[in-house]
Order: C-alpha cells, then sequence, then structure tokens
C-alpha cells in the first residue's frame, strides 16, 4: 500500500504542476466561456443603432403597416432570450410608391452605396406570387431578417384579416402566440425543460469523452515513456508490476478527476448567473444531482475500462510512433459509442438503445445519455454497471499480465501468437 | 553464517531459448561477488530472479537465509544494466521518490538524498531536472538511488558499462568502501581485470550453467602454477619441447604454458643448459585465460 501510494502521489504531483496542465486547465474553460461570449458581444455591439429600410410597394397603407410593426418590434428577436441586454433597433422607414424596374436600380445602388441598410420589395406582383424579396448587404444577420419576416407576416395578416371585417382587438388577441414547452417528466414529477436536458447531456457526455480519451492516452504514454528511459527495471527491484499499473491508472486518474473537479466549478460559477436570468424562458432549472452521480459512475467505470486498454497497449510497444498505429482497439468503441449517441438520445427507450447501451464498451457514453435524458429501469442501471465492473475486473488483470511481461520486451512489437504465449508466461 | 544469496538450482527459459539450466550459488556474508560470463549466457536473467522481477521455472532463490520474499526487497539496493531516470523529474524529487518506494519515511528520504548530493557534488544541481544533467552525473545519481535505503545486499548489472573513465574509478571505490561497510556486493560484467583486482569469489557462467563457481583464489589455485615468464640470451630450444603446450616467443622474452604434469624445474634446466637465464618466473594463470580456456571448452 506505502509503495501504491507513493506511485499515485508521483504520478499526480509530477502532472498537476507542469505548466501545460495548469494553462489546458485554465484555458478550456476560457475557450469555452469565449465562445459563448464573444457572439454575444459582436451581436450586442452590432445591435442598437439606425437602420434605413426602403418599403416599396403599390399599398403605401400595407407598407406603412409594415415599418410600424418593425419599429414596434425593436430588439424582441425570435428567440427572444437576451432582451434585456441589446439596445433596442432604430427603424427609419421611408415608404415608396415607385415599383418600377428603374427604382429598383436606384434602390440597389443605394444599398451599395451604404445611404439605405436595404429595401423591401412588396410589390402587389410580390405579394400575388408570394415572394416578397428583402435587399440588404447584411445577408447573413439572421436576427435582422427574421425581424422583418415576422413583421411582413403579421402586417400581411393583420391587412388580410381586416378585410374580412375583423377589428383591431380582435385581431391582437387572435395573433397572440401560443408557447409550447417540452417539460421532462422525472419520477412523475415536472422536471426540467427539453432543452436544458438535451444541452446538459451533450455537455457531460463530451466532457466524459474528451477526459477518459486524454488521461487513457496519457496512461499510455506514461508507460512508453518508462519504457524509453529505462527507468522501469528500477523501479521493478522495488515494487511488482501490479503496484506498478495500480499507481499509475489511479494517479493520472487522479489528474483527471482534478480537471473535471475545476472545470465543472468553472460552469457552474459561469452560467448560474445566466440560468437564473433565463428561468422565465428555460423554465424551472434543477441541479441534476442524480445525473451527476452517474456521470460519476460512468466516468471512473469508463476511465478505469479504456485506462487499463491503454496501459495494455503501451507496455507492448517502444515508441509513440508505433502506440499510434496500436491505439485502435481502445480508440474505436470510444469514438463509436460517440457516434451511437445521437440515435440512442432521440429514441432512448428503444431496444437497439437498451442493448447497445449494456455493451461496457459503449456505456460510459450511451448509458450515461439515457440517463440523463430518459430514466431507463434500475434493473437496466444495475445490469449494466455490474456488466462493466466485470469487464473492467477482466481488463485489469489481462493488461496487467501484458504489462508484466511487456515492460521488460525490447525491440520489436509482438504478434498476437506472441501475446497470446506472453499472457501463458505472467500466468 | 548462512550465505546472503544462495541460489539452488534454478531454471528459467524462454520459449525455446533457455536462459539459465539449473543454476547454484550461494554468496558469502561481505564479499564481492563477479558473475561472469560472455554477452547471452544468462547474467541478467540470473539477477532479476534474485531479485523477484522475474520467478524461476524452477530451484529456489534464498536471500540473507530465507526463501525469497518481496519483504526483503528492501535490504537490497539494485542497478540495473538498463537503467534510467524521469527525465523531467528533478533530481531531489527523484531521489527521494526512489528512496520511498524502497521503504523510506519521506524525512528521511529526504535527509540522506540532501547527505548524498553533498557527497556527490550534486547540491547545486538538486532542483534541476534529470534532463539538464550530464549523462556522468545521471549516472552518479542512479548510484545514489541504489544505495540511498542503506541495503545490506548490493546487486550491479555491468555496473562499469559505459562509465567514463572517473566515475569508473568512483564506482571502484565505492565498492571497496562498501565491502568495508560490511556489505554484500555482487555485480557482473564481462570484463576481467575489475573482476581480479576486486572480487573475492566468481561465478563464471555459460550457456545458463555455471561453468566454475567459488573462491577466486582457490580456482586459481586449483588450475595450479603452470605459466612460465622467461627472458633469456641465446635459443633455449623451446618449440618442439615436450614440456610446453603452448608458447608465445617476443626474441629474448618468452611466456609458456605447460603441459598438465610438467615440471617447471626440468624446463629451467633444459634451457640454463642452452642459453643463459636472466629470469625465470612461475605464474598463475590469468582470470582471462581461465575464463577462454572454460569458455573454449564449452563452445
Amino acid at each position: 500500500m506505502h509503495n501504491i501510494w507513493t506511485l499515485i502521489q508521483r504520478e499526480y504531483l509530477e502532472r498537476v504542476r507542469t505548466r501545460s496542465f495548469v494553462i489546458f486547465t485554465l484555458l478550456m474553460p476560457a475557450v469555452m466561456a469565449g465562445s459563448v461570449l464573444i457572439p454575444e458581444k459582436i451581436e450586442e455591439m452590432n445591435s442598437g443603432g439606425e437602420k434605413h429600410i426602403v418599403i416599396v410597394a403599390n399599398n403605401p397603407q400595407l407598407a406603412t403597416a409594415v415599418g410600424q410593426e418593425l419599429s414596434a418590434s425593436k430588439a424582441k428577436t425570435d428567440l427572444g432570450l437576451e432582451a434585456g441586454t441589446f439596445k433596442p433597433t432604430m427603424y427609419t422607414i421611408r415608404v415608396d410608391g415607385d415599383t418600377s424596374d428603374a427604382e429598383n436600380d436606384r434602390l440597389r445602388q443605394q444599398v451599395s452605396g451604404g445611404q439605405i441598410t436595404g429595401f423591401l420589395w412588396l410589390t402587389d406582383r410580390a405579394l400575388a406570387e408570394r415572394k416578397v424579396t428583402y435587399n440588404t448587404k447584411e445577408a447573413a444577420d439572421f436576427m435582422q431578417s427574421g425581424t422583418i419576416r415576422s413583421a411582413l407576416r403579421t402586417a400581411v395578416t393583420k391587412q388580410r384579416l381586416s378585410q374580412k371585417g375583423m377589428n383591431g382587438p380582435e385581431i391582437d388577441a387572435l395573433l397572440t402566440p401560443i408557447d409550447l414547452a417540452t417539460i421532462r417528466i422525472e419520477k412523475g414529477r415536472e422536471g426540467t425543460s427539453g432543452t436544458t436536458v438535451f444541452v446538459t447531456a451533450l455537455a457531460m457526455v463530451m466532457l466524459l469523452y474528451s477526459v477518459v480519451l486524454i488521461y487513457g492516452i496519457a496512461v499510455m504514454r506514461s508507460v512508453i515513456e518508462e519504457k524509453s528511459t529505462r527507468i522501469l527495471e528500477v523501479l521493478l527491484s522495488a515494487v511488482t508490476p501490479k503496484q506498478l499499473l495500480a499507481g499509475k491508472i489511479l494517479g493520472v486518474g487522479a489528474v483527471g478527476l482534478t480537471q473535471i473537479v475545476i472545470w465543472v466549478t468553472f460552469a457552474i460559477l459561469f452560467s448560474v448567473p445566466g440560468l437564473l436570468a433565463a428561468r422565465s424562458f428555460l423554465g424551472e432549472v434543477h441541479i441534476p444531482v442524480g445525473g451527476m452521480i452517474a456521470f460519476a459512475i460512468f466516468f471512473l467505470l469508463g476511465y478505469l475500462l479504456y485506462s487499463s486498454m491503454y496501459a495494455a497497449i503501451g507496455s507492448m510497444v517502444n515508441t509513440d510512433h508505433e502506440a499510434q498505429q496500436m491505439q485502435w482497439p481502445a480508440m474505436v468503441p470510444l469514438v463509436l459509442g460517440v457516434v451511437l449517441m445521437n440515435s440512442v438520445i432521440q429514441h432512448p427507450d428503444s431496444p437497439l438503445a437498451f442493448w447497445l447501451s449494456i455493451v461496457p464498451f459503449f456505456a460510459p457514453i450511451l448509458m450515461l445519455v439515457r440517463i440523463l435524458v430518459a430514466q431507463p429501469p434500475l434493473w437496466q442501471i444495475a445490469l449494466c454497471i455490474a456488466l462493466m465492473m466485470a469487464t473492467v475486473y477482466g481488463l485489469l488483470a489481462l493488461a496487467s499480465r501484458i504489462y508484466r511481461i511487456g515492460i521488460l520486451m525490447y525491440g520489436k512489437r509482438p504478434t498476437l501468437p506472441e501475446l497470446r504465449r506472453w499472457l501463458r508466461y505472467a500466468g | 553464517m548462512a550465505d546472503v544469496v544462495e541460489l539452488r538450482g534454478i531454471c528459467k527459459s524462454y520459449d525455446h531459448f533457455v536462459a539459465v539450466d539449473n543454476l547454484s550459488l550461494g554468496i558469502r556474508a561481505g564479499s564481492v561477488y563477479g558473475l561472469l560470463g560472455p554477452n547471452g549466457a544468462g547474467k541478467t536473467s540470473t539477477i532479476r530472479m534474485m531479485i523477484g522481477i522475474m520467478v524461476p521455472d524452477k530451484g529456489e532463490v534464498r536471500l540473507f537465509g530465507e526463501l525469497f520474499q518481496r519483504g526483503l526487497l528492501p535490504r537490497v539496493g539494485y542497478l540495473p544494466e538498463e537503467r534510467g531516470l524521469y527525465k523531467r523529474m528533478k533530481v531531489l524529487d527523484h531521489l527521494v521518490f526512489l528512496g520511498c518506494l524502497h521503504n523510506l519515511s519521506e524525512v528521511e528520504a529526504r535527509k540522506r538524498s540532501l547527505a548524498w548530493c553533498e557527497r556527490m557534488q550534486l547540491s547545486e544541481w538538486k532542483d534541476k531536472k534529470v534532463e539538464e544533467l550530464s549523462k556522468g552525473m545521471q549516472q552518479k545519481i542512479q548510484f545514489v538511488a541504489a544505495l540511498l535505503h542503506d541495503p545490506d545486499l548490493v546487486i550491479m548489472d555491468e555496473p562499469f558499462a559505459g562509465l567514463d573513465p572517473a566515475n569508473a574509478v568512483m564506482l571502484k571505490d565505492f565498492l571497496i568502501e562498501l565491502k568495508k561497510a560490511g556489505k554484500t556486493i555482487l555485480f557482473s560484467t564481462h570484463r576481467m581485470d575489475q573482476v581480479e583486482r576486486l572480487c573475492d569469489s566468481i561465478c563464471l557462467i555459460d550457456h545458463g550453467h555455471a561453468v566454475l563457481e567459488g573462491d577466486l583464489g582457490k580456482i586459481k589455485a586449483s588450475y595450479g602454477k603452470n605459466h612460465v615468464q622467461m627472458q633469456y640470451e641465446g635459443d633455449p630450444g623451446l618449440e618442439n619441447c615436450d614440456l610446453v603446450q603452448s608458447i608465445n616467443n617476443y626474441g629474448n622474452y618468452v611466456e609458456v604454458r605447460l603441459k598438465p604434469g610438467a615440471d617447471a624445474q626440468q624446463l629451467l634446466r633444459r634451457s640454463a643448459d642452452r642459453a643463459r637465464i636472466s629470469r625465470f618466473e612461475l605464474l598463475e594463470p590469468s582470470l582471462e585465460e581461465i575464463f577462454i580456456d572454460q569458455v573454449g571448452k564449452n563452445a
């Protein structure tokens, strides 16, 4: 025990103290926060200001109505979430009755010249063809075109309804939108909204996937380093290969766990104010405690499973280059799990999802997804965990046998029959 | 007193290759023991079995009079032939780590590491990373690592291989010092001159067998004084002499190996009849000659 502890300590401290660990750990939340905050900031900077829009129509009444709807919509976006953070856009509307082609050309030049933001071609013909065009340089601004589209639709609908003889208040009442909220039922109680569930599940699975992959490979490289620096035999005079393997897997795993804890703490600190602010449209936000426990269990089992495979691979090769060619047995199932996740997330209770999710190699990703997005029966979760534990046990035993022989073998990488013989010696 | 290391009929084979075949030997407490043999003779396999890195297929290993068990390993210091260090660890951290693995407390390991660094003139390097050190300095650290926990038995596999002359002298002085302190030392080598000067006992291994084993003096004595060095003027006429096994003639100086049972006095009388003899000396064979003789016989 004393020895394993010493090994874990070294493995942990030597990694956590490196500059690359500190940088990576701090940079990752910065990158994640940046990828959310920076576009938002740009949007915020672009919002507001004035937009000059020319509405070309045969019917000046309709054109005015569209203009009013636009001015009224202000910064109310389709998503409706960041309502508070945006400065309202001021619209300057000019109604133009000239629907000739020459006018069209002239307006195009004004758009190119920057005198106007854009013009809406709302002629009777365009309406009849149900194809109105909005010409602008900022065609990629989907928020902008969304605002104009909804203003146009509302104005046209209102006009048609009033032609049918409805009055203003009647029309407004009719047009009030109805919200659809998807609510997840957890144990008969109302849970989190569908969007939140999906986003949380995706984030957790990607976190698990990347940390298992990064630290599985770290275990492999560390085995290769010990082989190539020839320190292994020095260590073996004091500890057994099993202790060495255990110390390595646990020490590196502890580093991964540290990183996750730091990242999750960052994520909570960053997202709590946002979530509280967005409660209005996300619905009641629950901290997914069950999900976090599931994450912890499947992270640990998944890490043990894959890192023992990586350790065995590391002990069979001599260089990083060779290892890259050999790491597919560990890489393929992990990636396949992520690929299959898409269909499991949509039909979490299908028989296919069940069978895939109890395969120990896929379980860390697929069973976790099922737990996060649906409520698989407890026996399925228990069966899955039991299968994983058995597999982890078997793989560790296998890996430690390969490791025991492999670490003293230099030179040529073993063929499959040679590998079988290794397993026999180690017995 | 029981032998510090005792091997009884150990065997080890890999696939169809027999590395060690029914090898027995005993190492006296406080002695310097040389494990000799050509490359691939089974020296490293034998050593690995002594410290439990490998388990013999057959036979038993006894350390300090007990059947091998890992609990005895803190009393053994091991310097493997393929030796290395973690390149990115700091020197002092590395020594403390290895000390802790040999059952020292961290405080004790740190204290001893600092003392050793002082002694090896490594103090100013103790906070540097291993990769920043020269190869010679790394070798010093490896020796220290093997001795840090003050083992009773020191096992070194080819310790002189790859050392520069200064470090080779340092290592030799070390071994002598350890011997004076009552430690038992086992080292393997294929360089005979070191063994001849340093060892009390030897085991000569070839193809996994012990060809010769025991006290170096006795082994030499058993070969008898069958070598003659002679300085002369004239022609002693040794070329076709029936007493001579082989001859190496330098003109007025000759080295002669006598046939088994031949009398050196008879050779002297015969030579003196024909030439003026200015020096005549009877010698034991060198270990190298014994080695070549034995290995050649088995080849």
